[in-house]
């Protein structure tokens, strides 16, 4: 039978979990690691790069890449446009209307960029279950995890990535309730539990009831624009303002992205040290390159305001479940972000406990996201999860004022029903606005859809009774009927989503996705051989760095050994460049022939050095 | 544009839409097929859950029974069953939920059991927007007082003495909130031993909750009034 996973859809980073022997798994690759950079990039030829692939892109084609997609999903151009300084890509797209990322002379909407990340995990994922040796590797079905604060729009536009991967989404799943499962596997069988989840672009914080192996969640709150981007960004702005003070360069896309990266591994640095410095090699338009030494009481000052967002979002949700902090049990962190030390200290004074990490906070939502996969395809009932809507579902009414149907925080699946009727004779239509969000005004809230009732039977003005039902299922998705109770007449609805794609926009883009695929294909082979040269390329510039290097050569080389292998790794070099694969696996094979020799040697004297300075009998 | 709704009969059994049997309206099952059964029209949270239609609920009990129902229909299980199953498995999950929701909380209970009782509900439009009775006295007091209140902020009064005042008028209608929870916990104990009263004498427990739902109500929107004026105070 065709595989089902958990996937993990990161902001920064992506991941694919399965469960194995009743135990949850995340898939690595080759070299052992499970994260998927988000990032996708398209090739001078066309040819779609995802993952390291296209993060190493960023800093070489930053105009033909695009990163932290999710923070535009189910979003309308005028959400991000305040953001946009730093992104090496375009944003455009009609007011009121989807977002269109540009990207090397293309656009794509967010779930197409999104579909390439997922039909990168699902590749993984098959070619670990054909390693694995499976009859049918297949990955068909996914159980796929989003912000819990993610409304309607949002996940949505998720599912349809899904879709344009070739999933079938089983489940949309929010991320720190997904993480609560994979934590639940263990002893603990009861109690409550707030689940602070902070990620690269969003936060989430819920607050969960286990007991019986029911995942109760009783409130969630959190903010999908805040996360470690944020921090990223507020540094990066810094730096690029004492670069320009200092250098006059302009602020080119290599530039920042360049920036970007040491401002990025500086904040990783500052997680365990004390002191570090953010350092950016000199390059074009940047001749003196950047040096600056960073510590964390600097950083910890330049973000506390950013991170202190998130502690309104947990005291609401902590008042929405009806308690304090001292009735929480226990509390998890979740997401990159968290390894940040003032991050745990706020969360440890906000709760008054030592926040739990025992999981790896980048791995848990895909294992628990794999959980979940299983106990839907596997019909054990021990454990279930009973999530909540995170914002309340309403219709516009006179006034301009949001009427609410569902309040936030209730159980899903989630029922209302309103009654309409019409306002002249014979009115045989009534357009409905619906909205989510807490505010009182229509102008204040997310437009999720407009819809007409149509075919309603002529009557006199306010004798229909039109019954409009509002269905939000476990997935936290709406969708809507309507019937006339006089007549029983079941009404046709047309929903215009606001900031979201019609099925016939989704089923157009699927077919043009087949039309790629050949494309695709060629993208997948050149990664390879890319990946395949850059190995060959390493390990020959190892050799040449070994401090014994000058008397291998002196001792063993025949004449022109050098020479053939200094022109096999320039030219190599040279086609790591292009995007022609062809002369990138031939570049590779003659790099690894004019260093065989020079590899075997280097072999044995490492086994030789090994073997050196032991007994014989330790051998 | 909302009008009432029309009510509708609820009928007494439910048909299987799998093998055709019969089925009591508050099964959740086929006892022929043992397929999920649909929805219909149910209306009474009560026996939906399987608990006594009383006003003290053993709010133990009722979570429990709400994780035993759960666990008997969420859509989570029913991802391979047919169509007409994963329909009624989504309806009676969000039924479920909503009859948890309702139960859980006590006035939202009371308004539920007046429902089914018969009686019109203390939250609908007519309720809540007229003065019920017996608190004009209050009402009227707090209302002066609020208004000078707030002509002394406009003229830009000390803000620390207005929160004061502020406090003062809080304070008797709190009192009145606390009076109203305890009527209601009598009025509601007093209910549930009528179970085998003369139905008069029950309809007029009901009555008289309904009453004090109203007042309820008029009070809770008097304190919300409260916080947004001293929240205004704050900024």
């Amino acid at each position: 039978m065709s595989k089902i996973v958990g996937i993990d859809l990161g902001t920064t980073n992506s991941l694919v979990a399965y469960v194995k022997n009743g135990a949850p798994v995340v898939i690595r690759d080759g070299s052992g690691d499970a994260l998927v950079p988000s990032i996708v990039s398209v090739g001078e030829d066309g040819t779609i790069f995802v993952g390291r692939e296209a993060q190493r892109r960023l800093l070489t084609a930053p105009a033909r890449t695009v990163y932290s997609v999710k923070r535009f999903m189910g979003r309308g151009v005028d959400d991000v446009r305040e953001d946009a300084s730093l992104w090496p890509f375009t944003v455009s797209g009609d007011d009121g209307g989807v977002v269109r990322i540009g990207i090397g002379g293309r656009e794509f909407t967010p779930p197409e960029i999104s579909a390439f990340v997922l039909r990168e995990l699902k590749r993984r994922a098959e070619d670990h279950f054909r390693d694995e040796g499976e009859f049918d590797f297949e990955v068909d079905r996914a159980v796929i995890t989003v912000p819990a604060y993610f409304n309607d729009a949002q996940r949505t536009a998720t599912r349809d990535a899904g879709k344009l991967a070739g999933l079938e989404v089983l489940r949309i799943v929010n991320e720190p309730t997904a993480a609560s499962l994979a934590y639940g596997l263990g002893e603990r069988n009861r109690g409550t539990i707030a689940v602070y989840d902070l990620g690269g672009g969003t936060f989430d914080i819920s607050i969960l009831k286990v007991e019986d192996g029911v995942f109760q969640v009783l409130a969630t709150n959190g903010d999908t624009r805040l996360g470690g981007d944020d921090v990223d960004a507020l540094v990066t702005s810094r730096v690029l303002a004492e670069v320009a003070a200092s250098q006059a360069g302009a602020a080119e896309a290599e530039i920042i992205q360049a920036v970007r990266k040491a401002v990025i591994q500086a904040k990783w640095d500052l997680s365990d040290a004390d002191e570090t410095q953010i350092r950016v090699d000199a390059m074009p338009g940047l001749p003196e390159g950047y040096r600056r030494r960073l510590t964390r009481a600097d950083l910890e000052d330049l973000i506390r305001p950013l991170l202190e967002r998130t502690v309104e979002p947990c005291r609401q949700a902590l008042s929405d479940a009806g308690l304090e902090p001292k009735d929480i049990d226990e509390v998890v962190l979740v997401g990159g972000s968290t390894r940040i030390p003032l991050v745990r200290q706020m969360v440890e004074a906000l709760f008054a406990r030592t926040p739990h990490s025992d999981l790896n906070p980048d791995e848990v939502v895909a294992l628990g996201a794999a959980v979940q996969a299983d106990i839907m395809v596997s019909g054990r009932r021990e454990m279930l999860l009973l999530d909540v809507t995170p914002l309340s579902l309403g219709i516009e009414t006179m006034g301009g004022v949001m009427s609410k149907i569902i309040l936030r925080n209730s159980t899903i699946p989630a029922s209302g029903r309103e009654m309409f009727t019409t306002f002249a004779d014979s009115q045989t239509a009534v357009d409905v606005h619906v909205l989510q969000g807490e505010r009182e005004l229509v102008v204040d809230c997310r437009s999720l859809a407009r819809f007409k009732l149509s075919g309603i039977p002529p009557m006199p003005a306010g004798m229909p009774r039109i019954e409009v039902r509002f269905q939000i299922d476990a997935n936290g998705i709406l969708s809507v009927s309507a019937r006339e109770l006089r007549t029983s007449v079941e009404q046709t609805i047309e929903v215009k989503p606001s900031y979201g794609l019609t099925d016939q926009e989704v089923e157009r883009m699927l077919i043009e996705s087949f039309e790629h695929a050949e494309t695709d294909i060629e993208a997948r082979l050149l990664i390879e051989a890319r990946n395949e040269a850059e190995t060959v390329i390493h390990a020959t510039e190892k050799s040449l760095r070994r401090p014994d290097f000058a008397e291998l050569e002196a001792e063993v080389f025949v004449p022109g050994e050098r020479a053939r292998i200094d022109v096999a790794l320039a030219e190599a070099r040279q086609a790591m460049r292009s995007a022609d694969r062809a002369r990138i696996q031939a570049a590779a094979e003659t790099l690894n022939q004019a260093t065989r020799h020079l590899a075997e040697v280097v072999m044995n004297r490492s086994v030789r050095e090994a073997l050196a300075g032991r007994n014989v009998k330790d051998v | 544009m909302t009008p009432d709704p029309i009510p509708v009969r609820a009928p007494s059994m439910l048909e299987c839409r799998n093998c055709g049997a019969g089925a009591p309206l508050d099964e959740h099952f086929c006892g022929q097929c043992e397929r999920i059964l649909a929805l219909g029209r149910h209306g009474d949270y009560f026996s939906f859950l399987g608990v006594p239609r009383r006003l003290g609920l053993d709010s133990q009990e009722l979570e429990r029974r709400f994780r035993d129902l759960s666990r008997k229909f969420h859509p989570d299980y029913f991802y391979n069953a047919s169509p007409a199953e994963r329909l009624a498995s989504l309806e009676r999950s969000s039924y479920l939920n909503d009859a948890y929701r309702t139960l859980r909380n006590r006035a939202t209970r009371i308004e539920h059991l007046l429902a089914i009782e018969g009686l019109q509900s203390a939250t609908s439009d007519q309720g809540g927007a007229k003065v019920p009775p017996a608190l004009l006295q209050e009402v009227f007091a707090f209302n002066e007082e609020l208004d000078e209140i707030r002509e002394l902020r406009e003229a830009g009064g000390d803000e620390a003495q207005l929160r004061t005042r502020l406090e003062a008028a809080r304070e008797p209608i709190e009192r009145k909130r606390e009076e109203h929870e305890r009527r209601i916990e009598h009025l509601s104990a007093q209910w549930d031993r009528q179970v085998d009263a003369p139905p008069a004498d029950r309809k007029a427990s009901l009555e008289a909750l309904r009453e004090l739902l109203l007042e309820r109500k008029y009070i809770d929107n008097l304190l919300a009034t409260i916080e947004r004026e001293s929240a205004r105070g704050h900024s």
